[in-house]
């Protein structure tokens, strides 16, 4: 918080409490307020006062807002050791997520490195550390260090320097346990032999498996798992291993690649994230209720947040709804979504995650959370009044008409081609030809 | 016995650097004759307890609003939310009617 504040420039006086407090009884945060600072040992309450009443010394922000001086230091090779020890070192520097890793010895890293035709030393990323106020300058070499030790072949690199360049993490800073899904279109998932089939989300192939794990590798590098510092989640969430990383089954769907929705063409290669928390699996199908009103009960136990959904469809459940109930898009079933789920307006303002994120929406006045927050606990309101923010990826083997409904939100897709050893021959060698134009 | 590697093994820690001092943060300290003067005493003066909207600060600023009740009855407080999400700017009615009405504002943060 005090770094925050220097970042931004704001001389204010902070005072701490015991952590957490969102969610404690009146009574621990009574007792917070006439307890102990954590920081400086003196009751809280008594600080307050003070930091209203006690003049301000001429002096006093000025150590918060001088120079910085840190610069750069890395040690690029570690000192020679055994394989264990090293194993061993990496675990303990908080490098890795607990799993054993391939080392990333030179030669394995100058093999991992023919899989791009970039330079080495080319900066792929920058990323913000706010406790440290330090900008982490990641390179194409050190996204290739952390594909050998996610155990990647260097036909995955350009997929991950994809990721590694958006800047993303898959486990970020928060109390909350964020989840994230890595999905691949384009020609390289066959390339690359990633599953977009049966149990594609499941710990059978490689390079699912291994792009997944190296997303959340990279994010341990970029400083996100730090104790206290960015990793604060109170249970954490297992998708963190591997990120759901998979293939669209664009074979098998009845509709457009997400990719292809995404203003991308059909023969470019795209890594798209998505952020949320949660998902619900459908179980064994919809033979007493349509697939639309079981998905309307599975979003129920869902936020809502910003009109944001994915539904993760098996190829049979798309077919069935394109060829039996007439949604001849992602998009038209989407709308079907927005325009008949209901909730009562209660239950979307009594969750915690809603009254934070869009309440101040409805008190600026925005419209239709401003009307929403008018009306009875018990009227019916269509949260996901949005349907461009629902998202729908067809993944599965088809052994059986199953879905997943997750509130997870679409975050940035990012293209691969540019990134390969070889480039394409469409035409399209920097990637960018299917990028929306610049507003 | 184990053996050493043959070959040496990378750091995959990136390069950390500091592009500019304190980030965002002005070149010179704020200067010390732009704050708000600070109260000799609360007796009789209104304090705005401002919910960031951030999860907990509500409850939480309900908690120190009770406390001054309690315990100092003289300090009229006024709950507020603040006006922006939690995570962008905010409009600036708030700030404006805490400087008309207000001699002091706490912020609540929390999470």
């Amino acid at each position: 918080m005090a770094d925050d504040r220097r970042f931004h420039g704001v001389p204010l006086r902070f005072i701490y409490t015991p952590h957490p407090v969102a969610g404690m009884p009146p009574s621990v945060l009574r007792g917070y307020i006439e307890g102990k600072d954590p920081a400086t040992q003196r009751t809280v309450i008594e600080e307050v006062i003070e930091a209203i009443t006690k003049p301000v010394s001429e002096d006093e922000f000025t150590g918060d807002f001088a120079p910085i001086s840190r610069t750069g230091v890395r040690q690029t090779l570690l000192e020679p050791d055994t394989e264990d020890n090293l194993q061993r070192l990496f675990y303990e520097r908080g490098w890795i997520d607990g799993l054993p890793i391939i080392l990333p010895t030179e030669e394995r890293v100058a093999e991992m490195l023919t899989g791009t035709n970039r330079a080495a030393d080319e900066v792929v990323a920058e990323i913000f550390l706010h406790d440290t106020q330090e900008y982490l300058t990641f390179t194409v070499e050190m996204v290739a260090i952390i594909g050998v030790m996610a155990g990647a072949r260097p036909e995955h690199l350009p997929v991950l320097l994809a990721v590694a360049s958006t800047g993303h993490p898959s486990i970020p800073g928060s109390t909350t346990p964020f989840a994230c899904m890595l999905l691949v279109n384009g020609p390289i998932r066959n390339e690359i032999e990633m599953n977009s089939g049966i149990g594609a989300f499941s710990p059978r192939n490689l390079a699912n498996s291994v792009i997944g794990r190296a997303w959340t590798l990279l994010t341990i590098n970029w400083g996100y798992m730090r104790l206290r510092k960015q990793f604060w989640t109170s249970q954490g969430n297992p998708i963190g291993y591997n990120n759901m990383c998979v293939a669209e089954n664009e074979e098998r769907s009845a509709w457009e690649p997400f990719h292809v929705q995404k203003k991308f063409r059909p023969e470019e290669s795209v890594v798209s994230l998505f952020r949320g928390w949660s998902f619900v699996n459908n179980v064994v199908g919809s033979s007493h209720r349509s697939v639309g009103n079981d998905m309307l009960l599975q979003l129920s136990a869902l936020p809502g947040l910003f009109s944001a959904a994915t539904l993760i469809l098996d190829p049979l459940v798309a077919r069935h709804l394109k060829e039996n109930e007439g949604f001849r898009t992602k998009l038209d079933f989407c709308r079907w979504i927005s325009e008949n789920f209901k909730m009562p307006a209660g239950q979307f303002w009594g969750t915690d995650l809603i009254h934070m994120m869009m309440a101040p929406l409805a008190d600026q006045g925005v419209e239709p959370y401003a009307s929403w927050k008018k009306l009875p606990p018990d009227a019916l309101i269509a949260p996901y009044d949005k349907p461009e923010n629902i998202n729908i990826v067809v993944v599965g083997g088809e052994t059986s008409p199953m879905w997943k409904v997750a509130d997870f939100a679409y975050a940035v897709s990012a293209p691969v081609d540019k990134w390969r050893a070889k480039p394409v021959t469409d035409g399209c060698t920097d990637g960018t030809c299917g990028l929306p134009d610049e507003p | 016995m184990a053996t050493l590697l043959r070959s040496a093994v990378l750091n995959p820690e990136g390069y950390r650097t500091v592009r500019a001092a304190g980030g965002n943060a002005p070149s010179k300290p704020p200067s010390f004759s732009s704050l708000a003067p600070r109260l000799d005493s609360l007796n009789g003066k209104t304090i705005y307890l401002v919910d960031t909207g951030f999860g907990g600060s509500g409850k939480f600023l309900d908690q120190v609003q009770a406390w001054f009740a309690e315990r100092m009855p003289s300090v009229k407080t006024v709950r507020r939310r603040k006006t922006g999400n939690i995570f962008r700017d905010d409009t600036k009615d708030l700030w404006a009617e805490i400087k008309e009405n207000g001699q002091a504002a706490i912020l609540g943060v929390a999470g």
